[in-house]
């Protein structure tokens, strides 16, 4: 079946919103792990302190929930653009762009202030944007079942 | 504390270590990550290893435990390592003990002694004959020692929202117990559970704490099966006296006469018997810190080496926290330099009289000095700690004139001889271990001089009692000349006198100064030699009575 151009064209723009969104983001969060990796090699106190490891595993957190996320992101561009008749829709595009935002970005605040054993409150971001990405994923996932 | 013994909480050498004492030969084997000890009479066959599994220490002095196949009772590895001098002795000989006490510790002295403070929650579990089923909450000193049970408060806090609802306001966790926040006296019994003397109401509780441990949670205000024996107060008259009947040295062993605590680990009965515990807001914790809050200020080996104090504490500031006025009129109070060591609060009002772990400690009374105490009490006063050069007339007439402390009677010798060249040779195994360390006491010897030291530490290396032989080394090892001077301080009568002689002719041959000028009152001639008839008369009056100070 052929697309219509306006409506292939919307697809295409979604596509390219996560890619885009998926490839910058990738930077950001490689570049966070660099800067995680320096405060060790500085032994920065504020980081690898024993009462610090809240910080430091939240920090962690941020880094590599941000690079999956990235990746999920640029993975589903590149479905949408490659599977036939498959339509990421503009709420699951934006759903996921936002799941790799607050999911991170609540690891990250949460570590900035931290409580002992517990995070900052930054950490509540964290479930909103878990949310977002069970839906998002969950979308995908039915929206390809469909297709058989 | 006492550790699971392992190869990172032994010593490093633990491997192929092989000692004797006492008769018997000890060799350690490593078999994959464990220790074993096998035992021989002097040239019989070495017998079936015994498992190292507990070990207690960890800063200044390290014992190990063995198993028996009995139970879970242990037996003492009869040697102790210092971990400062990276060597090992006789366990007996790194406390201030008889020459004629070899064992202390034996079979089952950790389960029914020990393990009453250096495990958190332990139990005893006496079974029979000499076999014990003890058991513990947690190795070392855990979170629920200080803090009480946590149970509670683990299950409350598996809700997030209850924490931030603490993490975001002022109020604090009343499901647990912070030592911080309780009033002194109550604050300072979580220390003093294990850092006091202490005793049994009476037999009914003794077995009880026995079978289940003891009962007082952080927070309480009395130990409740046990109670802080102070010999100069009028409570638990009962006990006191039934202690006095069955055990004549309990007090003597652990206290001077007048009452005050004099050995290492039971400070909470100096800090209670404190005038300024009155106040109802001093505690361990006004100076001490059990985590370190500031770690940027020190490193966490330093800081637990000297005594886990708060930045600062280690100065004036201590007192100054409450005493206020005191620091704009410092030197009108002490009549010292203001910047000298004889205007810091704590040389003059905790002064090094009690002893452990091979070393002499502030007491925790604060106090003030006086030569009563010394005369009375045989308790070396804070000013002759410094002055060791001077007399206890000297010491007396200052206090008279600068406090309008009455002076009491003197003998002859109060009048003419150096309070510490008494002390170290005609005083007690107590007073001798004091001054064997004082003697190194870098502001002592700023103040009373070096030179005239030698000979006495020296002599001291001869001394019956071990753990004077052990200070004066290391006293000794603290003067121009002797700085790398090895010595044994655990070998054979010969050797050590032997050893003695070779020092004094090296002291007097090459390292004393010829220009060096003595005070009278050291019994020093201008030569360097002992006042013969006085030195000899003062060690023949030595006083030799027994003296057992553990911890």
């Amino acid at each position: 079946m052929m697309r219509s151009a306006p409506r292939a064209q919307t697809i295409k723009k979604n596509a390219h919103r996560n890619l885009r969104f998926g490839w910058w983001s990738l930077l950001v969060f490689l570049s966070l792990g660099g800067a995680l990796e320096t405060l060790h090699g500085f032994k920065i106190g504020w980081y690898v302190d024993v009462g610090n490891e809240t910080r430091r595993l939240m920090f962690t957190l941020a880094h590599a929930h941000g690079t999956l996320l990235a990746l999920i992101n640029i993975a589903a561009g590149l479905t949408a653009r490659n599977v036939d008749r498959f339509e990421l829709r503009p709420s699951v595009s934006f759903a996921l762009i936002w799941a790799a935002i607050l999911l991170p970005a609540g690891f990250f605040l949460g570590g900035i202030v931290i409580y002992d054993g517990d995070p900052g409150l930054g950490v509540w971001l964290v479930p909103v944007g878990a949310i977002l990405l069970f839906y998002s994923i969950a979308c995908i996932a039915l929206d390809l079942s469909k297709l058989k | 504390m006492t550790q699971i013994a392992t190869t990172g909480s032994l010593p490093a050498n633990m491997d192929q270590l092989e000692l004797a004492f006492n008769g018997i030969e000890y060799k350690v084997e490593r078999r994959r990550d464990a220790f074993f000890v096998h035992k021989r009479r002097e040239g019989a066959s070495y017998g079936d290893g015994q498992q190292i599994v507990l070990v207690t220490g960890s800063h200044t002095l390290q014992v190990p435990w063995l198993e028996t196949g009995q139970g879970r009772t242990l037996e003492q590895f009869p040697f102790a390592y210092i971990v400062a001098e990276r060597m090992w002795a006789p366990v007996s000989q790194t406390f201030l003990f008889p020459p004629d006490l070899k064992e202390y510790y034996s079979i089952g002295a950790w389960n029914g002694a020990c393990m009453d403070c250096h495990v958190t929650q332990g139990q005893s579990r006496f079974v029979q004959g000499n076999t014990w089923d003890s058991q513990v909450a947690e190795f070392g000193i855990a979170c629920e020692a200080c803090h009480s049970e946590g149970a509670e408060h683990v299950a409350l806090n598996r809700n997030p929202i209850r924490r931030f609802k603490i993490h975001l306001t002022t109020k604090s966790d009343p499901s647990m117990t912070n030592p911080s926040r309780l009033k002194g006296p109550d604050s300072g019994l979580a220390c003093g559970q294990c850092h006091s003397v202490w005793a049994f109401n009476n037999m009914t509780d003794k077995i009880d704490f026995n079978r289940h441990g003891a009962s007082f949670r952080p927070g309480q205000h009395d130990l409740a099966k046990r109670f802080v024996v102070q010999p100069s107060t009028s409570d638990h008259t009962d006990q006191k006296d039934f202690i006095h009947r069955t055990e004549p040295d309990f007090f003597r062993n652990r206290f001077w006469d007048d009452g005050m605590i004099r050995v290492t680990g039971r400070e909470f009965n100096g800090v209670q018997a404190s005038p300024c515990f009155r106040g109802g807001e001093f505690s361990c914790i006004s100076c001490h810190e059990m985590h370190l809050d500031t770690p940027n200020h020190t490193d966490v080996k330093r800081w637990a080496r000297t005594g886990q104090l708060k930045p600062e504490m280690d100065s004036d500031a201590a007192c100054l926290q409450c005493h206020k006025d005191m620091s704009a009129r410092l030197a009108a109070h002490t009549h010292h330099l203001a910047d000298s060591s004889g205007s810091s609060c704590y040389n003059c009002h905790m002064p090094r009289t009690t002893f452990g772990l091979l070393h002499a400690m502030r007491s925790h009374q604060v106090s003030s000095p006086s030569v009563k105490e010394s005369i009375t009490y045989g308790r070396p006063n804070a000013c002759n700690l410094c002055h060791l050069d001077q007399t206890l007339a000297w010491t007396a007439q200052k206090l008279h004139d600068w406090y309008g402390q009455p002076t009491p009677k003197l003998s002859p010798d109060d009048q003419t001889i150096a309070a510490g060249v008494r002390w170290i040779v005609k005083g007690d195994a107590g007073q001798r271990v004091l001054m064997a360390w004082g003697f190194g006491w870098e502001p002592a010897q700023k103040i009373a001089g070096r030179d005239w030291l030698y000979p006495y530490l020296i002599y001291s290396l001869t001394d019956p009692y071990a753990a004077v032989r052990f200070d004066a080394w290391k006293s000794l090892q603290t003067l121009p000349g002797f700085q790398n001077y090895s010595f044994n301080y655990t070998t054979t009568d010969r050797l050590l006198s032997d050893a003695a002689a070779r020092a004094y002719e090296k002291w007097l041959h090459e390292v004393r100064d010829s220009n060096a000028a003595y005070r009278p009152e050291t019994l020093l001639d201008s030569n360097g030699r002992w006042q013969q008839d006085i030195f000899q008369r003062l060690r023949t009056e030595r006083d030799n009575k027994r003296i057992l100070l553990a911890e």
